[in-house]
């Protein structure tokens, strides 16, 4: 881990804790005014000058500390505009990739769409939105394009797989924010005349939560290195996938062993549940993902399959 | 608290070749191994193959050189692990040697063991097993009643071993024995490295429910045994055993037992699928590469001298429910005829039924969520 990311993440988390459970109003001026947005744009040209190890570990807070503000979409945005060479607009920039409500769309002064190898940058009085909310209350809103694109340039960047990538690392977040509640819950709260935790029926739910929260953590980590290579297509959708298993298994047990307390809308845990259960959903979800990946590895062969997982790893190497 | 930071896995040297070496090595011998051989490779037995990785360096691989080792690293060792066992290379033989057996005599055995075993293992002509449980000894091994009694010339040895992999095709097996009369539990007990053919030994097969032969009871009745086929300190035999299973627990072989089942699957439903086993394979694959991430991850941190406990009881979990669901999950999605004779019926019924197995040997799904409950502070 570089200096650079100590102080990074030292301020997210300290930041991240301030804003949480504040509303988007309180919580998006701060996020901006602290510059996350460039994280990923070269220092040259007046960025963070980050990888994407900076930023799964940005999200990685977000997500933990269950941040009601857009954060990973100008993360990307920016970062297309910069790789395009395209000037970014000020205020919060969303990201539209195909088929995808933009998240917080009503608030965003811009949004990046692509498609067709091509970027579009729309300023919004060229956006109408159908507003929507998503699982955790977050603005979801359906975009159409009424106005012509303020710029445009060559992309062939896969805009899903960086926004499942964002979801699967602030899922990473959430889970662990979810299992430290429930960790909490279960060594504090007596019942029958013991900590639940001495049970050992709740002991063995909450190792297999670690599990999902760990498979999660190992999957957005090593999509991040993937993606610092510069190819993780195969990987996004492999962790996005898992994501989607992780928050099928996770989401039950953390609630059970809260029982009704943690299904109040006071409690922190629902914050994170419902998250979590929309991230599922959001950038593709498991049935597109496990369909694309399925049908590239029967592309790959019985054997290909191990031999592709083997060559990606060993390319991280030397 | 971060449950599962992923430690990189960054091996030295040129693992690609590594890899090509493994492979080429697989494709020399691979025309004599049934299909169902390559599903079961812990319990697949072939001498020629051991002795060829042996010829070729890869048993013994971190060991040091003078005892027939070729001080390669860790992670070395595991990238030919992980090709071995996702092209089902037959292990049987010498597994546990390579695995559990030579690294425990390189940490406790004297000189004269050492010197006795470990260039055979290494050359893969040497094979051991491990002899643990007993009758009324399964899960809570600190039972253990089987004896061996100190006298003037040697160790008196009497009592009975069961479940013993590989013991028929074994030369020694290293066995933990109550060498202190009357001690309970964890105390008084200690580790002997017995040769097999030692008069008073007797090996009995128990055949398996797949129909295979790698169980078996060994009885001892009066054996003796010189003062010297004592494993590390007398009295500590506990202490070494629980190292000796930790060794069972980090490894790529808690994922891919069914790998050969996934290999099959693919080929069978050619490279345009319907979308729902399309959807199936991408399912099965993103369990996979997740695991794989994670042991890669825990042998890292194995190999940066740090003691991942949970986290190996964690692969070993996940792996396990993994490997097992594997079956099933394709039994469910695909109509095949269990008595057929493709390859991939053929795995498909051999694995469905190898599968309870899965997630017995090393610890069941119970003591390993045992293990991580204690690692989270949770007892």
């Amino acid at each position: 881990m570089s200096d650079n990311r100590t102080l990074l993440t030292d301020m997210a988390a300290g930041l991240f804790a301030d804003l949480a459970g504040k509303p988007f109003d309180v919580a998006w001026p701060q996020v901006a005014e602290a510059g996350f947005s460039t994280l990923l744009v070269p220092e040259e040209a007046g960025g963070f000058g980050g990888d994407w190890g900076d930023v799964l570990a940005v999200l990685r807070l977000a997500g933990l500390n269950a941040l009601a503000a857009p954060l990973a979409e100008p993360v990307i945005a920016h970062y297309l505009l910069a790789k395009a060479g395209i000037a970014a607009p000020e205020g919060l920039i969303s990201i539209a990739a195909r088929g995808q409500r933009v998240p917080y769309g009503r608030h965003a002064a811009a949004v990046v769409q692509v498609g067709g190898g091509t970027l579009s940058l729309y300023h919004a009085d060229a956006c109408a939105f159908d507003e929507g909310l998503s699982p955790a209350g977050e603005p979801w809103d359906a975009v159409s394009f009424i106005g012509a694109a303020a710029a445009t340039a060559d992309c062939d960047v896969d805009l899903l797989a960086l926004g499942a990538f964002a979801r699967v690392a602030q899922a990473s977040g959430a889970l662990e924010a979810a299992f430290t509640l429930a960790i909490d819950h279960v060594n504090t709260r007596v019942q029958f005349g013991r900590a639940l935790a001495k049970f050992q029926a709740v002991q063995q739910a909450m190792a297999e939560f670690s599990e999902e929260a760990a498979a999660v953590d190992a999957s957005a980590a090593a999509c991040a290195a993937a993606l610092d290579y510069g190819h993780a297509s195969f990987e996004i959708a492999a962790a996005k996938l898992r994501m989607g298993i992780a928050v099928d298994r996770a989401v039950p047990i953390a609630h059970r062993m809260h029982g009704a307390i943690g299904f109040t809308i006071e409690y922190a845990l629902n914050h994170l549940t419902r998250r979590l259960m929309g991230w599922r959903s959001e950038f593709g979800g498991d049935a597109y993902w496990a369909e694309l990946l399925g049908r590239r590895v029967a592309g790959l062969g019985g054997h290909g399959l191990w031999r592709e997982m083997a060559a990606r790893t060993d390319r991280l190497v030397g | 608290m971060q449950i599962f930071p992923l430690h990189p896995f960054l091996p030295e040297g040129d693992i690609p070749a590594l890899r090509q070496q493994v492979r080429d090595l697989v494709a020399q011998h691979e025309a004599r191994w049934p299909i169902e051989l390559r599903a079961n490779c812990w319990f697949s037995f072939d001498e020629a193959f051991s002795k060829a990785l042996g010829s070729a360096g890869l048993l013994g691989m971190t060991w040091p050189k003078q005892y027939g080792g070729h001080e390669r690293t860790m992670l070395e060792r595991y990238v030919v692990l992980e090709e071995l066992l996702a092209a089902g290379a037959p292990a049987g033989l010498h597994w546990i040697a390579d695995r559990q057996t030579g690294p425990l005599l390189l940490r406790y055995g004297t000189e004269a063991q050492r010197e006795k075993y470990l260039p055979g293992m290494a050359r893969g002509e040497i094979y051991a097993c491990i002899g643990l449980s007993e009758p009324g000894s399964g899960s809570d091994l600190a039972s253990v009643r089987t004896s061996a009694k100190k006298t003037n010339e040697g160790w008196r040895i009497n009592g009975q071993k069961v479940w013993t992999s590989g013991a028929h095709k074994s030369h020694a097996a290293l066995t933990l024995l109550r060498t202190e009369e009357g001690s309970e539990r964890h105390t008084g007990l200690s580790q002997m490295m017995i040769d097999l053919d030692t008069p008073g030994i007797t090996v009995r097969p128990i055949i398996d429910m797949t129909g295979t032969h790698h169980f078996n009871e060994i009885w001892f009745e009066d054996v003796l045994l010189p003062h010297d086929a004592l494993v590390g300190v007398e009295g500590n035999g506990w202490k070494q055993v629980v190292a000796e299973l930790a060794l069972e627990r980090s490894g790529p072989e808690r994922y891919l037992s069914s790998h050969m089942l996934l290999v099959a699957l693919i080929d069978a439903m050619g490279p345009e699928p319907d979308a729902p086993t399309a959807q199936l394979i991408g399912r099965l694959t993103a369990e996979m590469w997740t695991l794989r991430q994670m042991s890669m991850s825990t042998i890292a941190k194995l190999a940066a001298g740090e003691d991942p406990v949970v986290e190996a009881a964690i692969v070993k979990d996940l792996g396990n429910a993994y490997e097992q669901a594997l079956p099933r999950m394709v039994q469910a999605a695909v109509d095949a005829d269990l008595a057929g004779k493709s390859d991939l019926s053929r795995l498909l019924t051999w694995i469905l039924v190898a599968s309870p197995s899965f997630s017995l040997r090393g610890g069941t799904p119970e003591v390993l969520r045992g293990i991580i409950a204690k690692g989270l502070g949770l007892r």
